[in-house]
């Protein structure tokens, strides 16, 4: 007896380790500063511990069945704990409450498990035997489960799973109570078929794991999701703070409604204002139709045709209202044509011809998408500008990824074309770049459409001054056989981020 | 009813069974392109068919791969007309042949062409027919795309084949000795595509030893090293470097200077270039004619096929070289003509493998210590950004053991046999492979490509053949002693060089 009786010690003892550390772990990960989230944790938990302690006192009668109900108790709550924790991150208000009650909680009823366990097993060993041995065991099990969390938990079961795990090990305990002193024990049947009812529970929670964090970590983010869909190309995700909406594709931010009208006037009206009767132009990506709604602003246009792969994306811009309050309902207008297409070959084979040309595709992140800064894309797309065509491409960031806004230029250089590049702040992407490129010389527009927020005469000869900081460096052009820009954007952006 | 616990175990036992079959789904597909049933006709030497009709036409080209394509392209390109190309296949272009499925057109053997150096001035020209030289500028759309190759090593995906993670400051010192060693023969000029015009001060004692040995002698033995130089024997030559002529293993680094980010490549691989040709001389071809026999008539020739019988002024033979004697009274063994039997799978891919790594899916994708080759994938010269299904053509030389050996696993082994081989070595790497692919068709070639052995290249016999004066003229790859796409071209040019010059018919 007296072996098995210290493994259960052992056990239960790397358990209540373990739903600490997988709090504590939680936190910094969702919440961020690691140090106050373990420090706190850490001590409301072992305070805890000391009620649990305090409270053994008052029970008297059936200490092995109240012990075995802590153990289901603690196996219930700290198995799910970090399942309901991830959810209410995800989808409440009270993470930090119901984070510090769960550790509340869990601290009481482990408070209670050691001494209600020295006091069973007092009968069986002299009390110096049983206080050494109880307590050396739960030592040893607080050590396994310190090392068993880092090493192997996190890394291969994640989270959820770990505390699952660790949850069906209290219930185990539990039914092996029921046999192991069962000498001591009524209703065993009772405890066995509660025991048997957790295990099950947990064993469900451990196989579902998988979608409670799909469910709860594609929410992870700032703000509250009010749209999310996986289409057969990406993962859109739209968020609402207050007066915020904002638009993320696979994860990488698009726009923010507070300032997306910085971004959206640059890339649109220093280029079209400078042309001196647009009547057709041709937008690649900006399946949000905020490039549109910026094109429209000029009437002579007769039509905008906009090539964007992705269907789901631009009938939901058609579609839901927000939307289409954002987007000033941009699609429904009749010079507007969707094509949904994939951007290369579209322009390879189409023959029209355009007056301008936005280029606004997300940034170079892989190759497939890099393809689309060569060379031969923009040479592609020459071939469709009209005698007076311009063209204009977003460059990613000249601060945070100067060589690869530099590279975006020199590849248009490469390909025939004159640039002129111009850089704005959108304070939800920090300072971001474009360039105009062209056949024949770009003169900057004397008026621009009445009502931007952004956009003025008088600043525009400001926005082409690059400052020493973002000024050009030496680039290779981008080619198909050599994509330098996306390892260059790669390089760029590890630099500035953890 | 009530089930018995018999009735109940079984089918628990079929249950499990079902949910440890590693294959979800069938995968079809079927050996394509035997040419062996209509090569060991001529190999058992049997019995001619009396010639139905006669013609009389001053030249015929038998073989129509990319040494006799090219020759038509230069007669047409001469203006002379007065031939036909027999071919032995039902479709052109020999080891520059393609298939195409619903989901991409995809090679079934050569599928690049490295960017050519200055010395190769019919590549060139042929490229600024076809357009992919301007101006001395290289097409980019049919320069191979980022990201060109990759090698799985240590567990991961590395960018380049040749190993660059986790090497030892040994494997370090060796590379480095060995690339030091091949930029002096890369000096020296002997080192050349087309290798005809180095051979004259190249190093005739390096044709003596195996470049395994010649490794060993620059004391090159650290197993990720000696990998790679197996590798690249096995990847031009389909053997292993103790197989192999160190003078080939040395042309093999010695004879491109990597200037430009190639090779030139298509979907469809080298038989892109077969259609482009084809579009040229298509009307002097003549598909599933097999060349029977060859016999000379005092000054001229006849040719016997299946069917027909030419009389001709003059042959341009661009079939593989080891069937000569096999065609011709008296033509004498040709001992070191050796040839290296080779597999190519191609494989219909529904969706990408899960999981495959951080690294981008490259052109080329080599495992280390595979015995294969790996594979190429034909939709990554698109130029879409979303590609879900594609075709993946898989390379194996079968290079360890006898070529004679290896040729009767060819044969004995069914289609099962080796698809379960290829999806076996795909697992290392993609351990879901088995639920993407619907088809793999596979080609058996028992003589794929010329193997230059110790001794080939400066091999008397050899020598004859390139060089011959007769209105017989030898123009197969096989005649260089090293099987690419330039030593084709330049050899089927050259001979139609010959053949114009020998019938004094030059303009018709």
């Amino acid at each position: 007896m007296a072996l098995v009786l210290f493994i259960s010690v052992f056990l239960i003892s790397a358990c209540g380790l373990i739903y600490e550390l997988v709090a504590g772990t939680l936190a910094s990960y969702l919440v961020g500063d690691s140090v106050f989230q373990f420090s706190t944790i850490i001590g409301c938990y072992l305070f805890s511990m000391g009620i649990g302690s305090a409270l053994s006192r008052y029970i008297h009668r059936g200490l092995v069945h109240r012990f075995i109900w802590i153990e289901l108790m603690i196996g219930l709550i700290g198995g799910f704990s970090s399942a309901l924790l991830f959810l209410a991150f995800a989808y409440t208000q009270a993470f930090a409450f119901l984070m510090y009650f769960i550790v509340t909680v869990i601290g009481v009823l482990v408070g209670l498990e050691i001494p209600l366990l020295m006091r069973i097993v007092r009968g069986h060993f002299d009390f110096r035997d049983a206080v050494a041995h109880v307590l050396t065991f739960d030592y040893i099990g607080a050590l396994a489960a310190s090392l068993l969390f880092p090493i192997i938990l996190v890394p291969r079961l994640g989270l959820v799973r770990s505390a699952m795990l660790f949850g069906i090990v209290n219930a185990g305990v539990a039914l092996w109570s029921t046999y192991l002193f069962a000498t001591q024990l009524g209703a065993r049947r009772l405890l066995r078929g509660m025991s048997a009812i957790v295990l099950a529970i947990l064993l469900v929670g451990l196989l579902e794991a998988k979608r409670i964090t799909a469910a709860a970590e594609d929410n992870i983010y700032a703000d509250e999701i009010i749209f999310a869909r996986d289409t057969r190309y990406q993962h859109i995700v739209l968020t609402r703070f207050k007066d915020d909406l904002r638009l993320f594709l696979n994860s990488h931010l698009q726009f923010s409604s507070r300032d997306e009208y910085r971004y959206h006037e640059s890339l649109v009206h220093p280029g079209l204002a400078a042309i001196p009767a647009p009547r057709r132009v041709l937008v690649l990506g900006g399946g949000d139709g905020l490039a549109v709604r910026e094109i429209l602003k000029y009437p002579e246009i007769e039509s905008v045709t906009l090539v964007d792969l992705d269907p789901e994306m631009t009938r939901l811009f058609s579609a839901n209202s927000m939307l289409t309050a954002l987007n000033q309902r941009s699609f429904h207008s009749p010079k507007v044509h969707v094509v949904n297409a994939d951007a290369f070959p579209w322009i390879d084979s189409d023959a029209g011809s355009f007056d301008f040309i936005v280029v606004d595709f997300p940034d170079p992140t892989n190759y497939a998408l890099g393809k689309l800064y060569t060379t031969a894309f923009y040479r592609a797309a020459m071939r469709h500008l009209s005698a007076q065509g311009l063209l204009v491409v977003q460059g990613t960031s000249p601060m945070f990824a100067r060589d690869s806004f530099w590279c975006i230029e020199t590849t248009l250089r490469q390909a025939g074309l004159k640039t002129y590049p111009y850089h704005v702040y959108v304070p939800s992407f920090g300072e971001w770049g474009f360039i105009i490129a062209s056949m024949r010389d770009y003169n900057l527009p004397n008026s621009l459409p009445a009502g931007l927020r952004f956009l003025s005469v008088a600043t525009l000869p400001a926005l082409f001054q690059f400052p020493p900081d973002m000024a050009r460096i030496p680039m290779p052009a981008n080619t198909l056989n050599d994509q330098v820009l996306v390892r260059a954007y790669d390089r760029d952006w590890k630099d500035i981020s953890h | 009813m009530s089930t018995t616990r018999r009735q109940f175990v079984a089918g628990g036992c079929a249950a499990l069974a079902g949910m440890t079959a590693k294959g979800d789904r069938k995968i079809t597909g079927a050996f394509v392109n035997d040419a062996f049933v209509r090569g060991h006709q001529i190999r058992d030497r049997a019995p001619v068919p009396a010639a139905q009709r006669e013609e009389r036409i001053p030249l015929v080209i038998v073989g129509g791969g990319i040494a006799g394509l090219s020759a038509a392209w230069r007669l047409q390109k001469r203006g002379f007309s007065d031939f036909v190309l027999l071919e032995m296949n039902d479709q052109a272009g020999g080891n520059a042949r393609s298939g195409e499925n619903e989901v991409s057109a995809y090679p079934w053997a050569a599928h690049y062409v490295p960017v050519p150096g200055p010395k190769a001035a019919y590549v060139r020209e042929l490229f600024e027919e076809l357009g992919v030289l301007h101006d001395g500028v290289w097409n980019e759309r049919f320069l191979c795309f980022s990201p060109q190759e990759r090698l799985f090593l240590y567990g991961k995906w590395q960018e380049g084949i040749e190993p660059a993670v986790g090497l030892t400051r040994q494997d370090r010192e060796q590379f480095q000795r060995l690339e030091d060693s091949f930029a002096k023969f890369r000096a020296s000029g002997g080192f050349s595509i087309p290798m005809e015009l180095g051979l004259s001060h190249s190093p005739r004692d390096l044709d003596r030893l195996s470049f395994a040995d010649w490794l060993g002698q620059q004391g090159v033995d650290s197993p990720l090293v000696v990998w790679y130089m197996n590798y690249c024997c096995r990847d031009d030559y389909g053997a292993m470097a103790a197989d192999t002529s160190a003078w080939a293993g040395v042309h093999y680094f010695a004879s491109r200077t990597p200037e430009e980010k190639g090779p030139l490549t298509w979907p469809e691989g080298n038989g892109w270039i077969t259609r482009q040709l084809l579009q040229r001389v298509g009307s002097f071809v003549r598909t599933g004619q097999m060349v029977r026999r060859i016999e000379r008539r005092g000054n001229r020739y006849v040719v016997l096929t299946d069917g027909a019988r030419y009389a001709v002024d003059a042959v341009i033979y661009a079939a593989p070289t080891f069937l000569a004697p096999y065609l011709m009274d008296d033509f004498g063994p040709l001992p070191k003509f050796e040839y290296s039997p080779w597999l190519t799978a191609n494989l219909t891919i529904d969706r990408p493998p899960r999981g495959a790594g951080t690294l981008e899916r490259a052109w080329d994708n080599v495992v280390v210590h595979s015995p294969t080759l790996g594979y190429v994938d034909a939709s990554h010269q698109t130029l879409r950004s979303q590609v879900d299904r594609t075709v993946w053509t898989f390379y194996w030389a079968l290079a360890e053991g006898t070529p004679a050996a290896n040729r009767a696993l060819l044969l004995q082994k069914d289609w099962g046999y080796w698809s379960e081989a290829i999806l076996h070595d795909l697992e290392r790497v993609h351990n879901d492979i088995r639920s993407c692919v619907s088809r793999i068709d596979i080609m058996r070639m028992g003589h794929a490509m010329a193997r230059p052995v110790v001794g080939s290249i400066f091999d008397p016999r050899r020598r004859e053949l390139a060089t011959g004066q007769g209105r017989l003229v030898f123009a197969n790859s096989d005649v260089s002693g090293i099987s690419i796409f330039e030593e084709a071209q330049f050899r089927g040019v050259e001979a139609a060089e010959k053949a114009l010059d020998r019938l004094g018919a030059a303009g018709g």
